[in-house]
């Protein structure tokens, strides 16, 4: 072997060796969150998935994470049927009606808008927007839609610029032949350009969803933190994640309550695996 | 090379010093004890103090395996712990350190003065939730009951003192902070929140309790029913230190100084009232 040879070896092994250092972590959290989580699990059994009460800290404790889980879909879902349509509609704007210096408006403040940290929103939310809602007749200062409301300004740009992706991967001869077919724009692309994007739009709802149900800060600050199921959209919610983030740090390390709050982590990251395999999957099937 | 050299300057010094005080425990206790061990440094720049807020129960059990000097509680020892110290020939010596009073606060607009314990358990419990059931002349909205979250000690104190063994309402709602705390009850006419006596100031109205309102003196004497003694516990078993970085925490601790920082901190001192 001479000098050379040495050299790219040597290199390929580093990239190798980093490469794997991310596989082992992935590895290594599952592994951590499952292993935490075993106790709660064998201790409180079925209980702790489908009971409705979380009182890890009293004399008589109980640790039901149901009513948080169902929060957490709910905000999810809430926030998903704000979201998803405005981003669709933005890139479809952005798709067949933009001109190019529209587009590049657009597509630099929704950049910067990603930048934008979830504790401001959120202190945005506190501030300027729960008085209006007060107003509309809120009886609470956070709910359930101005957390939805803040995760919808945080996953905007991520759904609007995927969605935009998606219909501008699709062939153009496509959008062409539509409109040469006599289609109007419109219907060029919501019919034709949209049905052969479809993959990658049902890509991008997912991603977006799987990044609306792991977020934090906003629904840590505004979505209430009761764990109350919620009947109307003026109720408090308190999401998983919120609750991990909250009782974490001052939680008895090895404690149940410690190894719940871990089955907590670990329903969320089951949750998010799932979807990460079906966007998987799909994307996979498109590109045959 | 020089951020090398910084570097082990650095590590040297961090190990030149003599074994650090540990301090652990309750987060309630624990503002206290950082202006303390702050104020401590400025005046012995080699004392060497790690402090860690964890919770009472934390404190005392690391009090019991030796990785820590001081133990700071917000509560008296529990039944097991005298029990654990009885088995293993230990003896942990509390100190009264401060007061803590807990308050119970409403927005301006709210015309109530006075709340029983009986009826802020009702709040607390979701037997109430109204306004205009505690005093028919109150609005007719939905109180808006926020909390502190289960991490925190103040936490602990209240239900101990309105709860009892009855548990929160799951529509309570439980908010990262005291300042989160007093913002919503400034802005939301239908809120009501605890927070200890430090946290008030001129934005919110603190309610009587049992018709006492809370203040330094009703705390100090007890007749302010939410009151309770802040302590810290050091291990006491081969004699107490005469001498040491455990002394000198201790002597600063119950100082002039070292109350003036209590009440600084938002607490009522223990001495020198």
């Amino acid at each position: 072997m001479n000098k050379r040879e040495i050299k790219n070896n040597s290199k390929n092994v580093m990239v190798v060796c980093v490469a794997c250092f991310s596989i082992l972590i992935l590895v290594m959290i599952f592994g951590f969150i499952i292993k935490e989580s075993l106790p709660a699990i064998s201790s409180e059994g079925f209980k702790l998935f489908s009971g409705m009460l979380w009182y890890p800290t009293h004399s008589e404790p109980e640790y039901g994470l149901a009513a948080m889980f169902i929060g957490s879909l709910l905000i999810t879902l809430l926030t998903a049927v704000i979201v998803l349509p405005l981003g669709y509609i933005i890139a479809f704007f952005m798709y067949g009606y933009a001109m190019p210096w529209e587009k590049n408006i657009i597509k630099s403040s929704i950049d910067l808008l990603s930048g934008v940290p979830s504790v401001i929103i959120g202190s945005f939310l506190l501030v300027y927007v729960a008085p209006i809602f007060f107003k509309l007749g809120a009886w609470s200062r956070e709910n359930i839609l101005l957390g939805a409301v803040g995760l919808t300004i945080l996953s905007l740009p991520y759904t609007a610029s995927l969605m935009e992706e998606a219909m501008s991967s699709v062939d153009k001869s496509m959008k062409e032949g539509a409109l040469a077919l006599g289609a109007t724009k419109f219907r060029a692309g919501f019919s034709v350009i949209s049905k052969a994007a479809m993959p990658g739009l049902m890509n991008a709802v997912i991603l977006t969803l799987n990044r609306i149900i792991g977020e934090t800060m906003v629904v840590l600050m505004a979505s209430g933190g009761a764990a109350i199921i919620p009947m109307s959209l003026w109720d408090p919610v308190r999401p998983l994640t919120a609750a991990i983030a909250s009782e974490m740090g001052e939680v008895e390390l090895g404690s149940i309550h410690y190894s719940s709050l871990f089955a907590a982590g670990l329903v969320l990251l089951t949750i998010s695996f799932i979807l990460t395999l079906i966007s998987k999957k799909i994307s996979r099937r498109s590109s045959k | 090379m020089k951020k090398i050299l910084v570097f082990l300057v650095l590590v040297v010094s961090v190990f030149s010093f003599s074994a650090p005080l540990v301090v652990k425990g309750s987060n309630t206790v624990l503002p206290i004890a950082q202006m303390w061990a702050e104020e401590m440094k400025k005046l012995n720049p080699s004392i060497n103090i790690t402090l860690e807020g964890a919770g009472s129960s934390t404190g005392i059990s690391a009090l019991f395996n030796n990785t820590a000097d001081i133990a700071n509680s917000s509560r008296w020892l529990k039944a097991s712990e005298i029990e654990q110290m009885g088995k293993e020939k230990k003896l942990f010596m509390p100190i009264v350190v401060a007061y803590d009073g807990i308050a119970v606060v409403v927005n301006k607009s709210i015309k109530l003065d006075n709340i029983s314990i009986s009826t802020l358990k009702d709040i607390y419990t979701g037997k109430i939730t109204t306004w205009n059931q505690i005093d028919p002349n109150l609005p007719k909205n939905r109180i808006n009951v926020y909390s502190r979250n289960t991490a925190s000690g103040t936490y602990e104190t209240f239900s101990h003192f309105v709860l009892g063994s009855d548990k929160m309402s799951p529509s309570v709602r439980m908010v990262e902070s005291t300042q989160f705390e007093a913002d919503v009850v400034l802005r939301d006419s239908n809120a009501i929140a605890y927070m200890g006596i430090g946290y008030v100031d001129s934005n919110v109205k603190v309610l009587k309790v049992e018709g006492v309102m809370p203040s330094k003196t009703t705390v100090l004497d007890s007749t302010y029913i939410m009151s309770r003694p802040l302590y810290m516990f050091i291990n006491a078993t081969e004699g107490f230190p005469m001498t040491g970085p455990v002394k000198e925490y201790f002597s600063f601790a119950t100082s002039k100084k070292g109350q003036e920082l209590v009440e600084k901190a938002g607490f009522i001192a223990a001495y020198g009232n």
